[in-house]
């Protein structure tokens, strides 16, 4: 456990990190065209301003593709195997899309989820809506 | 065009070390093992030797050092490319730019790794990828490109109804080409019931859709098509060479799921040669899962979107099919070197040595290096044999 990898923020992303620790999903919104980043940057790849708020979304989405891993990939995650890893598109931008764990055994491509932070440190776990 | 690449520059040389899970040797020795083969096989005088190429992700030893190695005094072009299997095409389209440039004479391309002996891919033997994207995954256990490409497949295969009986047909295809390849590490055939029964790795991901961990290297002599006539082997004309992409799996912009960056650059190579999907008569597919073989099937255009499963079950692309793939066994079977055996096959084909495994009268084929999902970049060659 105590190998695991944990979050290394960096330059940019630690807004993200910050939002993650006091349970909120936050993102970079675009000053010059509206566009939310992904990941975390200092330019936006539409409109190359380098001006953005650190906006908190609605933390909803949908599951667009999942995993289950079998094979022992890191040690730190030997006692979890097999664990199920899920690739979520937020609400608010299509072309965004998050990694995650899900607290639900089955996961199912299209399943409307709410992103919750738990752990130490916080993680990301979608959990099932509606 | 300012500037006309076709048909410049040719492969002259190809060489190989033995594949294996556990070398035993360094990546400089395995470079340069490789190196003298292809020198070998073109019979060029290693003293001429101007040019030097390869890519790494910090897993191989500089180019600089196998320059060195290889006593070439006065380097007049070298390349040291950090990137993975996207990189792959690319380290030999720009090689052919560079004879047709004539910066250098003779650029010896080649990618030696220990991928199973000393850096494997699955994040058990080596460091993450210095990425920015890492942070929102390695805490999540979500770290392997087998991870990577089962994201991937899992959308693809929803979207278009694509079923492990697709997948299983690449796997059972490839071995039985690799049973016809004395070079293949897995030789044995396999049925789909055997595919089906072996272990999950990552769903929707088995064993067998996953290539093999290889300890080799592969080089590959690059000169400019005149020069290649005088040497020793039927010449390999490089009819064309692109580079290709500009997402990756995790930032936004990126293709919808089940579509590669191969897709937008695939009419960029075609239209480079001339040539259009139905003049290739034998093509090597990068195969690092069994997916990867399909999407590209359909995004460099020989079946439409979505039809890549059956155009695989069909025998299509099995050897006596309209369009053999992978006739060495690819890297599911052959082995993995990251891209570079699919070049070696390609000029294999096109000189009418590929044996038992031989394409009757192929005279045009595609190599295709990673498709982009998880580097971001991708490249291939259309190349030329017979002329």
């Amino acid at each position: 456990m105590s190998d695991r990898p944990v979050p290394h923020p960096d330059r940019d992303s630690a807004p993200y990190w910050e939002g993650v620790s006091a349970g909120e999903l936050r993102l970079q919104r675009c000053s010059g065209c509206g566009a939310y980043r992904w990941p975390a940057r200092a330019i936006c790849n539409r409109c190359h301003s380098f001006q953005a708020e650190w906006v908190a979304v609605s933390g909803l989405g949908t599951i667009i593709s999942w995993v289950r891993t079998h094979q022992v990939f890191m040690r730190a995650f030997q006692d979890d195997v097999p664990y199920v890893t899920v690739e979520v598109q937020i609400d608010e931008q299509d072309d965004i899309r998050m990694i995650g764990r899900l607290a639900a055994p089955a996961p199912v491509i299209g399943m409307r989820v709410r992103a919750l932070f738990e752990g130490d440190p916080p993680l990301t776990v979608w959990h099932p809506v509606g | 065009m300012a500037f006309d690449l076709a048909d410049k520059a040719a492969i002259a040389g190809v060489g190989y070390t033995e594949f294996s899970k556990n070398s035993g040797v360094s990546t400089l020795t395995l470079a340069t093992r490789a190196i003298m083969a292809a020198l070998q096989d073109a019979g060029l005088d290693p003293a001429r030797l101007d040019g030097i190429a390869t890519h790494r992700v910090g897993d191989s030893i500089p180019s600089s050092v196998v320059a060195q190695a290889m006593g070439i005094r006065d380097l007049h072009y070298f390349v040291d490319h950090f990137g993975g299997g996207g990189s792959s095409q690319a380290v030999v389209g720009q090689a052919a730019m560079a004879v047709a440039a004539g910066v250098a004479d003779y650029v010896v391309c080649y990618r030696a790794i220990n991928a199973r002996s000393e850096f494997r891919m699955g994040g058990t033997g080596r460091p993450t990828v210095d990425s920015i994207e890492t942070q929102y995954q390695a805490p999540y256990g979500y770290v392997a490109p087998p991870q990577q490409y089962a994201m991937v497949a899992q959308a693809y295969m929803q979207r278009y109804g694509v079923t492990e009986r697709h997948l299983g047909a690449v796997a059972v295809t490839q071995r039985r080409h690799a049973s016809l390849n004395p070079h293949a590490l897995m030789r044995t055939p396999i049925t789909y019931e055997e595919y089906l029964a072996s272990r999950w790795v990552v769903e929707p991901f088995r064993l067998l859709d996953c290539c093999l961990e290889t300890d080799a290297a592969v080089a590959v002599l690059v000169c400019s098509a005149e020069r290649a006539r005088d040497l020793k082997q039927p010449p390999v004309t490089i009819r064309a060479a692109a580079w290709g992409g500009g997402q990756t799996l995790f930032s936004n912009q990126q293709p919808p799921p089940g579509t590669s960056l191969a897709a937008q650059m695939a009419p960029r190579l075609f239209g480079m040669a001339g040539l259009k999907p139905a003049d290739v008569d034998v093509a090597m597919i990068y195969d690092c899962f069994t997916p990867a073989v399909l999407i590209q099937l359909e995004d460099y255009g020989f079946c439409a979107k979505g039809e890549g499963g059956a155009f695989t079950l069909s025998g299509a692309t099995a050897l006596g099919g309209s369009m053999p793939v992978n006739t060495h066994g690819g890297f599911l079977s052959e082995g993995y070197v990251h891209g570079w055996n699919h070049i070696a096959e390609a000029a294999a084909q096109l000189r009418g040595q590929a044996g038992d495994r031989q394409v009757t009268g192929a005279r045009i084929a595609l190599s295709t290096g990673a498709p982009g999902y998880v580097g971001g970049v991708t490249s291939a060659l259309l190349l030329e044999g017979g002329s």
